[in-house]
Order: structure tokens, then sequence, then C-alpha cells
């Protein structure tokens, strides 16, 4: 167990690393001059001249790598191009947008998730199996920004039950968690499906309706905790795909998160921004995947070294 | 044992083995496939002749029907500076189903190489290239295409390269532990005793294993690139207008929602309709040919 963890978090050291490579990378593998792109055609050759001074880029690579980091560790991601800020202070005012979005999301999608999956494994091969399942393929089919789109023409546009955009309170909440929550509701239906429909094959689910035992207990006592364990995992990779999920769903709804800093940083070719983003995600991600890893083998300790990954892929 | 013996029997009769029988022959016997595979030649077949069919040039601006409802002039109505709209979405399928292709074709020649190498080799390249993969996989596709992008600079090429690379470090993982499983089994280690050679194995006995795996997922890859090229139209990082890609026209279609609500709902049909098509071929060819993983 203990083994287990430190294996984990050595894993998980190499891939921080790499992705602090990879940010650092980014500004090097653009084609053509990146200080030529990031001021345009006008600049003046001092200007160019001081903003590669500014950024370092005349340093060899490793010495630059080193001075990244150094900073980086000391919480300084380096400054926006656009706005003159600290990189880190633009990512941390817009964060908890984020969060706030992708957990109320999450939390929708466990919800609808798993009551769907539990449903259509209950009447498994009945009309509420095939509804349920068609829904979760036809909610990984439809665009997710598209979702959005059209709950804003129905309750906003049309019945005029929601504001239009750019706030964040709750009511403006309600409609982009909704769009994410339904996409991510379809891989945990599917899963719970079928970890349920395993798990009441099983004999000792026969023992329990065998000795009378009321199918609600049967259903949520024994076969539900045992079909939950894949779940737990899934959830947590769920969380990637949300917070790439929110990158786009914010731009439904001028939702003021990281996914909106991001596009602008890319659309404004704020290169400074635009690593610290990538950055802050993968670090964000490499900690909740290092959480669930922990938390799994917590609750299944038949676990064994290295099957984590295998089961999540 | 036993279950091989009817069809032993039907063969006998002059029928052909259920088991020999085409994989297309399987998809069109099941009704849920053979209609999406009839949605999705109807794609294709839009996406060759589109141009011609299209009533209007997709381009061409009518000012004198701005934002103009659905009517029998213009089918699906007109944009905010009088495009035809049905045009424009017969002119975008091209455009996806190209996007589409390029994109799968990038993750399926990179992630089939690197993941074959990986599980072949194996020792420290197999080490390196799958710790690589753990770093990328611990970007969100849809940020690491955006990311992409930022290097590249935006347009429809390169959120094509984009979306194509971000969907390597899946695949490759996928390709090696199929590979791997290839690798243990009798028949691979019996012609290595027998002195075949690596190349030999590998394009005879390794690929062919593998392909109908890495065929399921190729096919829901398709789905996942649409949806991604178009996520990134939409947020104005793929196609520019005035390209008639669907994303980009579902990003115009939402700066207008209160006055016309035909521009973001049509692309949408058409990039749902065709998604949904490929995820449910994708199903049944999983269903037909690795049936372990459902």
């Amino acid at each position: 167990m203990k083994q287990y963890v430190l294996q984990r978090l050595a894993s998980g050291l190499i891939v921080l690393f790499g992705i602090s490579i990879f940010s650092f990378a980014l500004i090097h593998m653009i084609p053509g001059d990146p200080i030529r792109i990031m001021l345009g055609e006008n600049a003046s050759a001092e200007q160019v001249h001081a903003l590669r001074e500014q950024l370092g880029l005349n340093d060899p690579l490793p010495t630059q790598y080193l001075n990244y980091m150094t900073g980086v560790l000391q919480g300084d991601l380096g400054t926006s191009f656009k706005t003159g800020r600290p990189v880190l202070t633009e990512i941390l005012e817009r964060f908890p947008a984020t969060v706030k979005l992708a957990a109320s999301g999450m939390a929708l999608a466990i919800c609808i998730g798993i009551t769907m999956g539990v449903l259509a494994a209950k009447f498994k091969d009945t009309f509420i199996d095939f509804t349920a399942m068609s829904i979760a393929t036809l909610g990984v089919s439809i665009p997710n920004f598209w979702l959005g789109i059209l709950l804003i023409l129905l309750f906003t546009v049309k019945l005029g039950w929601f504001p239009i955009a750019g706030g964040t309170g709750l009511r403006d909440l309600v409609l982009p968690a909704v769009t994410l929550g339904v996409l991510a509701s379809t891989v945990i239906s599917r899963l719970t499906r079928a970890g349920m429909v395993e798990v009441l094959s099983q004999d000792y689910i026969r023992t329990a309706r065998a000795k009378g035992l009321h199918e609600r207990a049967v259903l949520f006592v024994h076969a539900f905790r045992n079909a939950m364990i894949p779940v737990v995992t899934i959830i947590g990779l769920q969380i990637a795909s949300l917070l790439g999920g929110t990158v786009i769903i914010e731009r439904v709804f001028d939702w003021p998160g990281l996914g909106s800093l991001a596009i602008n940083a890319i659309a404004s070719r704020d290169f400074p921004l635009v690593q610290g983003i990538i950055l802050f995600i993968g670090v964000i991600f490499v900690l909740v995947n290092l959480l669930v890893d922990i938390l799994y083998s917590l609750i299944d300790p038949r676990i064994e070294i290295g099957q984590a990954k295998e089961g999540g892929a | 044992m036993s279950q091989a013996s009817p069809a032993v029997v039907s063969s006998a009769h002059g029928q052909t083995p259920e088991r020999e029988r085409g994989v297309l022959y399987k998809l069109w016997q099941k009704p849920k496939s053979r209609y999406s595979m009839l949605i999705l030649l109807a794609v294709i077949a839009v996406g060759i002749v589109g141009p011609w069919l299209a009533p209007h040039d997709p381009t061409k601006p009518y000012y004198e029907s701005l934002l103009a409802e659905p009517s029998a002039e213009h089918w699906l109505g007109t944009d905010a500076i009088g495009r035809d709209v049905f045009s424009r979405l017969l002119h975008g399928a091209r455009v996806t189903l190209m996007v589409a292709v390029m994109a799968v074709s990038i993750t399926f020649f990179t992630g089939t190489l690197i993941g074959i190498t990986s599980a072949y080799v194996g020792g420290i390249v197999d080490q390196v290239l799958m710790r690589i993969m753990d770093i990328l996989l611990a970007i969100p596709n849809i940020v690491m295409a955006m990311a992409i992008v930022a290097i590249l600079g935006p347009s429809l090429t390169n959120a094509m390269i984009a979306v194509g690379i971000a969907g390597i470090p899946k695949y490759a993982r996928l390709t090696r532990a199929s590979t791997l499983a290839v690798k243990s089994s009798g028949y691979v280690e019996a012609s290595r005793a027998v002195g075949t050679s690596n190349a030999r194995i590998l394009l005879l006995q390794i690929l062919p294993n593998i392909m109908s795996t890495l065929l399921v997922y190729t096919t829901l890859q398709i789905g996942i690139a649409i949806l991604d090229t178009a996520a990134l139209s939409f947020i104005g990082l793929g196609a520019q207008p005035p390209t008639p890609e669907w994303g980009t026209m579902l990003s115009e279609g939402k700066e207008y929602i209160r006055d016309a609500w035909w521009l973001a709902t049509f692309p949408g049909i058409a990039i749902s309709v065709v998604v949904f098509s490929v995820n449910i071929l994708g199903d049944a060819l999983r269903d037909i040919l690795d049936p372990r993983t459902n």
C-alpha cells in the first residue's frame, strides 16, 4: 500500500516535470520569431530586442529552463504580454469561476449518470435501458457547445427563465452546469450500467435475493457498492475532460473562467499567459489523478501497482 | 469447441460459415448499423457532389435578405450578411469530412507506430515513449489541441493537425496494449523460434491481429475529431470566415441567437447526425470485432 502510493507519487513527479518542459518549450516550437508574432509587423528593432531580453530568450536553452523553473517554483509564471500583470494573478483570478462551473457540472453528472446507469441495469433490455443508453450515445455525439446554444435558445430566448450571459450568479450557473453535466454523465451512466449488470449476475446477489432480501436492499446495499469501484476511477478521470469541456462552454455562456482566458490568450498571441495556463491545467490534472489513484487503492484493497491506469483507459 | 460445430454443419450445406462472412455483411444485418452506414454514405455523397447541389454560392451575400427565415428561396434561411445557410451546410460537409480524414490519419499512423514500437521493442524505449504519452495525456484533449494551435497559429489546417496530434497518446497506449497481447501469444513465439524476421512478424502477424481493435477505435476517433475541430472553429481557433465550416457557422449563429434560431440550429444538427452515426457504427464494429471489451 505504502509502496503503491510512493510509486504513484514518483510517476506523478515525472509527469509534472514533463509538463513543465512542454509548457517551457511551447514558445520555442513556434515557427518563425515568436517576438515578431507577438509585437506585430510594425515593431521597431529596439522593441523586439527589449522584449527578447525581458523574456530571456537570448540565454542558452538550459539556462532559460532553469530560470523558468526557479520562477515557477516561487510562484512566478512570468508576465502577461497584453496586460503586463503577473500570469499567476491572471490565472488565480479566473480559476474560482472555472472550479465553480466544473464542480457543479460534475455533481450533476454524477447524479444523472448513476441514476440512469442503475435504472438501465435494473431494467436491462427493456425500453428504459434502450432509452438511457441512446441518450448516453446521443450525449457524446452532440457537440456540447451546441447543447449549450440550444439551452440558451429554449430557456433564455424563448422562455426567458435565465439571464442571457455574462454573470456568475446562481441563475447564471444553471445552464452551463447542465450542459457540462450532460456530457460527463454519459460515460458515468454507461460504466454504472456495465458494472451493475455484471455484479447483478453474481452468486452473492442471488443469495441475497434467495434469502428474501428486499429488492431495494439488494440493489443498493449489495450491488451498488461493488459496481461503484470502476465508476469512482472514471469520475476522477472525467475531471480532466470537464476541465477541457469548460474551456468551450465558458465561451458559449461568456463565463469568465480559465477557458475564456486561454482562448483570449491564444487569439492575442500572449505566449507567456498561454504557457502559464497549460502548466497550471496540467498540474491540477496530475494532482487530481494522484488523489483519485490513492483514494481508489483505499476503496479497493485488491488493487495492485500499475493497474489503476490500465483500467481507466 | 461445441460452438464451432453449427458453423461446420452449415458450411457443409454450402453456406458461408457465420464467422467467415465479411464485417460489412454483419453490419448490414443490424438495422442500427445499417442506417448509420446509409447516413454516412449520404454524407460522403454530399461531401463529393454538395457544391453542385447547393442552390446558391455559399459565400455570396444577399443584401436584400439578411437574417431571412427559412423560406422557399432559402430553405434554411440566411445569415447576418445574407448568405444561404443550406448552401453553406452542403459545402461544409466536404470541409468536415476532409478534416476528419486528415486528423484521424495523423492520429492513426503516428499512434500505431509509437504503440507498436513501444510494445515490440520494449525496455527503455517502451518506458520513455509511454512516459511521454502519460505527460501528453495529462493535458485535456481540447486544451492540448488549443496549445498546438497557439504554436502553429489559428487556421483550419492547423486545427486539423492539432486535433490529430492530440489524439495520439490514447491511441498509442491502446495499440501498445493490443500489441503486447498478440506478442505474448503462442504463434508469435513460435515464429520467432523458427527465425522469422522482426519485420515479417510485425507486418504479417502483429498488425493483422491488432487491426480489428484499431479499426473500432479509429471509427470512434473520427467522431471525436469532428467534434474537436468544430469546437476549435467555434472558439475562433479553427476555420476562419468565410469558410463554410459547421463549427464556425455555429459560432456566427450564437452571435445572432436572439434574432435567428436557424443559424444556431442546423449546423449543430448536421454535426450531431454525422457523429451519432459514426459512434453507432463504431459500437457495432466493436460488438463484431472486439466483443471482449464491451
